[in-house]
């Protein structure tokens, strides 16, 4: 084997392109590794370790961060000084909004599995059958019994809190102690319980509570509760790739892991009928070199993946890779949010909390669940949390001087608010494109985003600020407020969908084992792969899902099938 | 509650059992006293003291110390150098202007020249109208995320609060603070929250 020759090669070392390189590896296959960006490892987070008063600029972005990263700033957090250098620079990096799209990308080995907000949930047949249900796009070639062992596998190595609920549209899993709701959110619960008959959980997150129930990963220990994981978690509390699924990969002796390589195309060879390796742009240097490998995984994000797919012009695949379908490209979805509601809460003066825990509360989906019927179709779920207000609300309050300190050092009263996290649907006409005719300063032709919400969104919308503000009313919380803020595609940073998986090549891009229905080397185990959006956060999904196409993958080289 | 609004609720839940902070805060009180060399970038000198006359009527030093200790005003250049947009620097900059020109018709006298009581009772003045004029904004507006431009005496407030409340005397011997809490307990006694102070909380990208 010569140095451009591998069992297999991975596109990304994100949430999906560590857990590929993990399961490949450890399967003894050699694997490269590739990622666009820098590399960072375990450990290297700039500024975990700041304090408040070290922050630069008390952690407002300045105006040149914000000319650097203006869709960022759409999402009013990222780009903190905290979090910024996690993110890509917009004018190194730009993108075509032919419709507003909030495209949050983060370029570095690790990708968004650092910044992710750890919110972990199952889907259910809820979502799998979803589609079939209602008519709608094409049905998943997979249901929840196909994805439940991997679930579980995928839980047991990363460490998820929460409790087994019994819901049967958020299933049970293999989980860590959960954390605890404060008094007020208790409270709430009951509530809720009591008038709506909805369930409101302790998020279900990805942070080590307790031991993991194996020895793989020495490297991390058990979250402190300080609530600063965005930066990069010093002590690997959290699940991320870095922390995590790579260092078991580098573990094996089996992976080489190459940052600053841009992956811009697949290498099919129409003779073998088959892709035999990757075009590599270094992103320092200019370089081109090829890769060869018997199976290539691409996880390198939603529109990472699909820009590979489509940047793949072959004669046997004119309109891009696997694009036999036509839906390439199509099908964008994301999770809606930015609606919801607060309130304020008397009483509980007498109690507080210790500790930054980083989680809050989960209102699983509960609208066209069961014997419940909505005038649009699917559902949301809500995350939100309660706490105690600090001196930011003196602001407005006439005290000054000596007083002022005072006021300060007595917290606040409690206000609570939630917010929804809605699924949009697959229409084929919310799509990306590939503009030949724009190129960054790589050469390389720009995505172009064309997607908006439609009436079955809004429609939802509606309820997502109407219900929030009933539940808290009816909780008797006082000066409730419901907002809805102006949102883009893609502000859920739930990106998914524009490579589909399905039954039908005609209709889709990918089979049930992700793999690309024309050419069955070539797995896609991201977002891209998607066939519904659910309202869960997908991420444990995609970690599922990609597992399981590794270890088909394996066997399937076994078997001499690819 | 959008991601900003969770981030913001998530940063009312940080806190941390009382530890090190405290301690090493005592020692190192005065670590962010201003250098005397220090040059603004944007204010002039004598903006500059008015600011600074103003953030210690705001937050002066008592048993602890004050905005001046901790360089509030080095900390609102910097802002108004790099992170305020030009309009919003040239509009802060101007209700500077008018502030002291208030000093002017009122007393007489430009607002530095005044007397300790009556800076503390032109401050005040400012303060309490633009604070009332704040709630009744926020009480008739429904969008929480609508950004109102604030008057220089608000925003000088804001400023002076979130340099001090986030600088380590503020943080660790007004407030509390634990880098490192170690553990989640969601429902305690108030008494028994650390100290029973308000926990510090990581500055936000906007209050």
């Amino acid at each position: 084997m010569n140095d451009h020759t591998y069992d297999a090669i991975v596109v990304g070392t994100g949430i999906s392109g560590g857990w590929a390189a993990k399961e490949l590896t450890q399967h003894g296959l050699k694997t490269l590794v590739l990622d666009r960006g820098r590399m960072v490892k375990h450990g290297e987070y700039p500024t975990a370790m700041l304090n408040p008063w070290e922050i630069p600029y008390r952690n407002r972005p300045t105006q040149e961060d914000l000319d650097r990263q203006p869709v960022l700033a759409r999402t009013g957090y990222a780009n903190a000084q905290v979090s910024k250098h996690w993110f890509v620079d917009e004018t190194e990096d730009p993108y075509i909004e032919i419709q507003r799209f909030d495209w949050i990308r983060g370029y570095h080995v690790g990708g968004r599995s650092i910044m992710w907000g750890r919110q972990s949930y199952r889907w259910s047949d809820l979502d799998f059958e979803a589609n079939a249900r209602d008519g709608i796009a094409v049905d998943w070639p997979i249901r929840y019994k196909d994805i439940a062992p991997w679930y579980d596998h995928v839980e047991k190595f990363i460490g998820v809190s929460g409790n087994n609920d019994h819901l049967s549209q958020l299933p049970d899993g293999q989980f860590l102690p959960a954390m605890e709701l404060n008094c007020v959110e208790k409270e709430f619960r009951g509530k809720v319980k009591d008038k709506f008959d909805r369930a409101l959980i302790i998020g279900r997150a990805a942070h080590m509570t307790g031991p993991l129930t194996h020895n793989e990963s020495p490297q991390r220990s058990t979250c402190r509760s300080r609530n600063m994981c965005i930066r990069g978690c010093p002590f690997g509390a959290y699940f991320s790739s870095v922390s995590s699924t790579l260092p078991s990969a580098e573990k094996t002796g089996n992976m080489t892991l190459r940052a600053n390589s841009i992956v811009h195309e697949i290498i099919y060879d129409e003779k073998l009928g088959k892709a035999t390796g990757v075009r590599v742009l270094d992103a320092e240097t200019g370089a081109q070199t090829d890769y060869f490998a018997k199976v290539i995984f691409l996880c390198a994000s939603t529109f990472g993946s699909t820009f590979v797919m489509m940047n793949s012009v072959s004669h046997r695949f004119p309109n891009g890779f696997g694009n036999d379908s036509g839906e390439l490209g199509h099908n964008i979805m994301d999770h809606q949010l930015g609606i919801g509601a607060g309130a304020l809460v008397e009483g509980f003066e007498d109690r507080y909390y210790s500790g930054r825990r980083p989680n809050g509360f989960y209102i699983p989906r509960y609208r066209n669940v069961g014997k419940d019927k909505r005038d649009y179709l699917r559902g949301f779920g809500y995350q939100g949390g309660a706490g105690r207000r600090d001196w930011s609300s003196l602001l407005a309050q006439p005290v000054l001087g000596a007083e002022l300190k005072e006021q300060a050092t007595k917290p606040g009263p409690w206000t609570i608010g939630m917010g929804g996290f809605g699924e949009i649907l697959p229409y084929h006409e919310n799509q990306v494109k590939l503009d030949r005719t724009r190129k960054d300063k790589h050469g390389l032709p720009l995505l172009a985003f064309d997607a908006g919400l439609k009436e079955n969104e809004l429609r939802m919308r509606k309820d997502m600020a109407n219900d929030a503000a009933e539940m808290l009313e009816a909780a008797g919380y006082k000066d409730v407020k419901a907002h809805d803020s102006k949102t883009g595609v893609g502000l859920g940073i739930h990106e998914m969908g524009a490579a589909r998986m399905g039954r039908d090549p005609k209709t889709s891009v990918l089979n049930g084992w992700n793999q690309v229905h024309a050419c069955k080397n070539v797995y896609v185990t991201d977002g891209a792969c998607m066939t519904s959006a659910a309202c869960q956060n997908p991420s444990l999904t995609y970690m599922a899902l990609t597992a399981r196409a590794a270890n088909h993958a394996v066997e399937e080289l076994k078997r001499r099938n690819i | 509650m959008n991601r900003r609004e969770a981030l913001q609720r998530a940063a009312w839940l940080m806190g941390g059992a009382l530890s090190a902070p405290l301690t090493l805060g005592a020692l190192d009180a005065y670590a962010a006293t201003p250098a005397p060399d220090w040059k603004p970038a944007v204010l002039s000198k004598q903006q500059a003291d008015l600011i600074s006359t103003v953030a210690d009527i705001m937050i002066p030093r008592t048993t602890t110390p004050g905005a001046k200790d901790v360089g509030v005003t080095e900390l609102i250049d910097s802002l108004l150098k790099d992170v305020y947009s030009k309009e919003d620097r040239e509009r802060y900059l101007t209700g500077l202007a008018e502030f002291d020109k208030a000093a002017q018709t009122t007393y007489g006298k430009p607002f530095l020249a005044l007397d300790a009581k009556r800076q503390s009772t032109l401050v005040h003045k400012f303060h309490d109208e633009a604070a009332a004029a704040e709630r009744r904004l926020k009480k008739s507006d429904e969008d929480d995320e609508d950004e109102v431009p604030r008057p220089f005496i608000l925003m000088t407030k804001e400023l002076t609060m979130v340099g001090f409340f986030c600088s380590l005397p503020g943080a660790t011997q007004v407030l509390q603070y634990d880098a490192i809490p170690g553990a989640w307990h969601a429902c305690l006694p108030l008494s028994e929250a650390g100290n029973g102070k308000t926990w510090a909380t990581e500055p936000g990208i906007r209050l």
